[in-house]
């Protein structure tokens, strides 16, 4: 499992959660809040993978927050 | 939080190196680069790397990028170079465009109001043109008869001979 940590103030969370929406269908992945971050766990079949996805997850959720930045 | 060495000719304190993830995580000072400069620099970066962003503590960021290739120490001290001066452009673009919205946005609007094209005959009517609504220096806005009237004799002045 891979954890990433979206700070609240930095990543929206409709970005986070429409990542995790796009992902959800490559790995397992769960969402928890820890204070000042959601923190996307990532389950996959192997360590590479869960890499792969959590890597590419993250950037998806910077796009989407810097869409709605931008817009 | 990235674990390992640094990356040698760069500021221990500023930039971390975690070999085992092939990252680089670059610390920065949130009074001199605002968020608006991280997501613009981060975003260009997005096609070559994995960015995360986040906030170690209140007056700073820290960028974590991870190269989609391997690479390298020094092509990743030439990627941390490079996101440093993108993300200098950015606060600058971001300076400039803060000291100037006021401009900007006056520009465009007028802008956008002329594109609208003249005005129609319900808005003619609607005007108001009993104010004197602007300067005419060269009287063009006036009248031929208001213009080119008689002026009223002088009396003090002499009739000039066989007129």
């Amino acid at each position: 499992m891979r954890d990433l940590r979206f700070h609240k103030d930095i990543y929206d969370a409709q970005a986070v959660a429409g990542a995790v929406e796009v992902y959800n269908r490559f790995a397992d992945i769960t969402v928890r809040e820890e204070g000042e971050h959601r923190v996307v766990s990532v389950g996959g079949k192997t360590p590479a993978r869960e890499r792969k996805v959590a890597l590419e997850l993250a950037n998806y959720a910077l796009g989407l927050t810097r869409k709605g930045a931008v817009a | 939080m990235s674990t390992g060495s640094a990356l040698e000719g760069l500021p221990k304190d500023l930039v971390a190196h975690d070999p085992a993830e092939g990252s680089v995580t670059i610390t920065v000072d949130a009074s001199v680069y605002p968020i608006e400069a991280l997501y613009g620099a981060a975003y260009i970066f997005i096609d070559r790397c994995y960015v995360l962003i986040d906030r170690p503590r209140g007056g700073s960021f820290s960028v974590s990028l991870t190269p989609k290739a391997t690479a390298a120490d020094e092509a990743l001290r030439a990627m941390v170079g490079e996101f440093a001066n993108e993300l200098l452009s950015q606060a600058w673009r971001q300076k400039i465009l803060e000291e100037n919205r006021v401009i900007l946005e006056t520009v465009t609007t007028q802008a956008l109001a002329g594109a609208m094209g003249p005005p129609s005959l319900d808005d003619l009517a609607a005007f108001d043109f009993s104010e004197e609504s602007f300067e005419d220096p060269l009287g063009i806005a006036m009248s031929w008869e208001d213009k080119y009237k008689k002026k009223p004799e002088d009396k003090g002045a002499s009739k000039p001979e066989g007129g």
